[in-house]
C-alpha cells in the first residue's frame, strides 16, 4: 500500500485503500470445501453457488460479513463486493486486488509452497515489492482501446526476480494444483458428491447414510441457499466419510472408502504417451502439438464410453478421466492486453512486455494434462486404456 | 454441465455472415442470440465483461481444434490480442431470418458498445430497474466517448427485428 500512496500522493489511509484491504482479505471467503474441486461438482450440476466467485458475492453484500463491512459505511460491503468483481472505475487500488502482482498470488504462492513442502517456486518477494512501480496501461476490447487504467509495473532490476515470480507459479501447477494424487482424490471427491446429491434430489437420500440434519443433506436439498452452502468445508466433508462408507449406495459407500482410506485409482499420463508417440524426437512445434492436441480429444471420447461399459454392476465408475491447462503467461496479456501482462518499465519510461525482455518467459509453454484413472481391483482396465491410446495415437499419425 | 458444442458456435459465426471479430463480440451475439429465443444450450453469466459463457468459449476452442472453426490471433493496436472467427459453412435457409439479422447487425457493431447493449439485457433480465444506470455504474470507462447512447441505439435497431423472445421494453 506504500507503493499506491505514493502514486497517489495521499500520506493517510484513505477510503479506497480501506476498500482495497478488505477486498484483498475476504474476495475468497466463497470457496466451497476443497475449492476448486467443489466447483466442478457446481459445474456437473449447475449449481451456483458452487462458483466461489458467486458466492464470495452474496456473502460480502449479504451475510454477517456485510454487517461487519458496513461499520466502516453504509455502502462499504457493496464497495468491497464491486471491487472484486472489478464493477465501477478502476483505480490502482484494484490492482492490489487482481493483477499480475495482487496480494492474492504474492500471498498463495509463498503459502501454497510452505504449507506443501515443495521447495521450487521460492520468489524474492523484498525485491519485487522494492521495484514495484505504478502506471497507467492501455485497455480494449476485442481490436478497440477504450481507455487507460493505472496497474503495477516493475523497474529493469526486477526482471530475474520476475522471471522467476512467473516460472514459479508455473511451476506449482505440475508440483502441486494438478498434482496426479491430489486431482486423482478429487476426481473422486466429485464422483462421490455428484452422486449425493442426485439421490437426494431424486428422493433416494436415505440410501446415502446421513441424517437428514447433516449439512451435505441440506445443501444437497437447498443448494442455491447461501446459509446452506456456508456450512459446509472440509472438515464436514472429511467427518461425513465414516458415515458414507456404511451407505446403500456402492458408489458413495465405496468412494468414501478410498477417500478415507486413501485407496485412490492409479493414473496414466495420456498426454504424456500421446505426446511421446506422436513427437517422439521433441520437436514442439506448432503442428505436433496441435496434432497432441486432437489425438487427446479422441482418446478422452473413446474413454468417455469405455467409462460407461466398464462401470460396475452397481452402477460404480471404474475408470475417471481428467484435462486441465495452465498457461504460464499469456502473450501480450491476451485478451486483457498490457494490464495482464507483466510490464517492464524501460530506460526510455516506455512500458514492454517482460516477454520482450526474457527469453526464458518467452519460451515457455502451456502445461496440459490428460489423464485417465482406473480402480487398481481391474488391471485389466490398464491394458484397455492403453490399447485406445495406441490405437488412436496411430490413427492421429 | 458444461456443454461443448461446437456446432452451435459454427453456426453462431456463419449466420453472423461467416466472420466474426473478437471473442467479446462472439460471447455478446451468443449471448443476445439467447436472450431473444435464437439459441438454446448455453449457461450466461455476469462478468465485469458483461455476459460470458464458459460453454461459448469451451465451444469456439473445440470447434477450432476440429477444424470446423478457424481462430486467427492479432495483436491490437492497444496492446490486447483478439480473435478473429471464421467458417466456411454455406448460410442454411431453414434458419430464420431475424437470426441472421440480429447476428449480423451485433456483429458490425463497436465492441464496447455491443458488450453494454448485452449488458443491459442481462442486467434487465436480473430485474434492475433501471439497467442502463446500472450498466453506467458498473462500467464507467466504458460508458464514455458516446458509447452508451450508441448501445441504446443499438438495441433499439435489435427490437425491430422479428424475434421469438422480444428485447425487455426498459432497455
Amino acid at each position: 500500500m506504500s507503493i499506491v500512496r505514493e502514486w497517489t500522493g495521499e500520506n493517510r489511509m484513505e477510503s479506497q485503500e480501506l476498500t482495497a484491504l478488505a477486498a484483498a482479505l475476504v474476495h475468497d471467503v466463497g470457496h466451497g470445501p476443497f475449492s476448486h474441486a467443489f466447483e466442478s461438482v457446481g459445474n456437473e450440476l449447475g449449481l451456483k453457488l458452487a462458483d466461489h466467485e458467486q458466492m464470495s458475492d452474496q456473502l460480502i453484500r449479504k451475510s454477517e460479513i456485510a454487517e461487519i463491512l458496513r461499520e466502516l459505511g453504509s455502502g462499504f460491503a457493496n464497495d468491497v463486493a464491486d471491487m472484486i468483481k472489478k464493477d465501477g472505475w478502476q483505480t490502482v487500488h484494484n490492482a492490489v486486488v487482481s493483477s499480475q502482482f495482487d496480494a492474492d498470488r504474492l500471498d498463495y504462492m509463498r503459502r501454497d509452497r510452505l504449507m506443501t513442502g515443495t521447495q521450487q517456486s521460492a520468489i524474492d518477494l523484498k525485491w519485487l515489492l522494492a521495484n514495484l512501480q505504478i502506471a497507467k496501461v492501455p485497455v480494449g476490447v476485442d481490436e478497440l482501446k477504450f481507455g487507460e487504467v493505472p496497474t503495477f509495473v516493475i523497474g529493469l532490476k526486477a526482471i530475474p526476480a520476475a522471471e522467476a515470480y512467473v516460472l514459479g507459479n508455473f511451476q506449482l501447477y505440475p508440483a502441486v494444483y494438478f498434482h496426479k494424487t491430489t486431482r486423482g482424490a478429487e476426481k473422486i471427491f466429485a464422483e462421490l458428491l455428484v452422486r449425493l446429491v442426485k439421490l437426494v434430489r431424486d428422493e433416494s437420500g436415505s440410501a446415502v447414510g446421513l441424517e437428514a440434519t447433516h449439512p451435505l443433506m441440506k445443501f444437497a436439498k437447498a443448494p442455491d441457499d447461501v446459509g446452506t452452502v456456508v456450512n459446509l468445508d472440509d472438515t464436514v466433508i472429511w467427518g461425513a466419510l465414516p458415515q458414507l462408507r456404511e451407505s446403500e449406495d456402492q458408489l458413495v459407500k465405496s468412494f468414501a472408502v478410498r477417500l478415507q482410506d486413501r485407496k485412490l485409482f492409479k493414473c496414466i499420463d495420456i498426454r504424456v504417451l500421446v505426446y511421446h508417440g506422436i513427437d517422439p524426437k521433441n520437436v514442439a512445434d506448432k503442428r505436433h502439438i496441435e496434432l497432441t492436441d486432437k489425438c487427446c480429444e479422441k482418446i478422452l471420447d473413446k474413454l468417455g464410453t469405455l467409462k460407461e461399459e466398464k462401470r460396475t454392476a452397481d452402477g460404480v465408475p471404474t475408470i475417471l478421466t481428467d484435462k486441465a491447462s495452465r498457461s504460464p503467461y499469456k502473450t501480450g496479456g491476451g485478451s486483457r492486453g498490457p494490464v495482464e501482462r507483466i510490464n517492464v518499465q524501460t530506460e526510455g519510461g516506455d512500458l514492454i512486455d517482460l516477454k520482450q525482455r526474457s527469453d526464458v518467459v518467452a519460451a515457455l509453454r502451456d502445461f496440459k494434462l490428460v489423464r485417465a484413472y482406473y480402480d487398481p481391483e481391474y488391471p485389466a482396465l490398464k491394458d484397455d486404456i492403453l490399447a485406445i491410446v495406441k490405437r488412436e495415437v496411430a490413427a492421429c499419425c | 454441465m458444461l456443454l461443448i458444442q461446437p456446432e452451435l458456435v459454427v453456426a453462431i459465426v456463419r449466420d453472423a455472415g461467416g466472420r466474426v471479430i473478437g471473442r467479446t463480440r462472439l460471447q455478446k451475439i451468443a449471448y443476445l442470440l439467447d436472450a431473444v429465443g435464437f439459441c438454446d444450450g448455453f449457461h450466461f453469466i455476469y462478468k465485469h465483461y458483461g455476459p460470458f459463457s464458459e460453454g461459448v468459449a469451451a465451444s469456439a476452442m473445440m470447434g477450432v481444434l476440429l477444424g470446423h472453426i478457424t481462430e486467427d490471433r492479432e495483436q491490437a493496436a492497444w496492446g490486447g490480442i483478439y480473435s478473429i472467427y471464421s467458417v466456411d459453412a454455406q448460410p442454411d435457409y431453414r434458419v430464420p431470418v431475424g437470426r441472421c439479422e440480429l447476428a449480423r447487425r451485433a456483429k458490425d457493431s463497436d465492441a464496447v458498445a455491443l458488450e453494454l447493449a448485452a449488458t443491459a439485457v442481462f442486467l434487465s433480465r436480473a430485474n434492475y430497474d433501471d439497467p442502463w444506470f446500472e450498466t453506467a455504474i458498473r462500467k464507467p470507462e466504458k460508458y464514455k466517448s458516446g458509447r452508451l447512447t450508441q448501445a441504446m441505439e443499438l438495441l433499439a435497431e435489435l427490437k425491430q427485428i422479428d424475434v421469438p423472445i422480444p428485447l425487455p421494453d426498459n432497455v
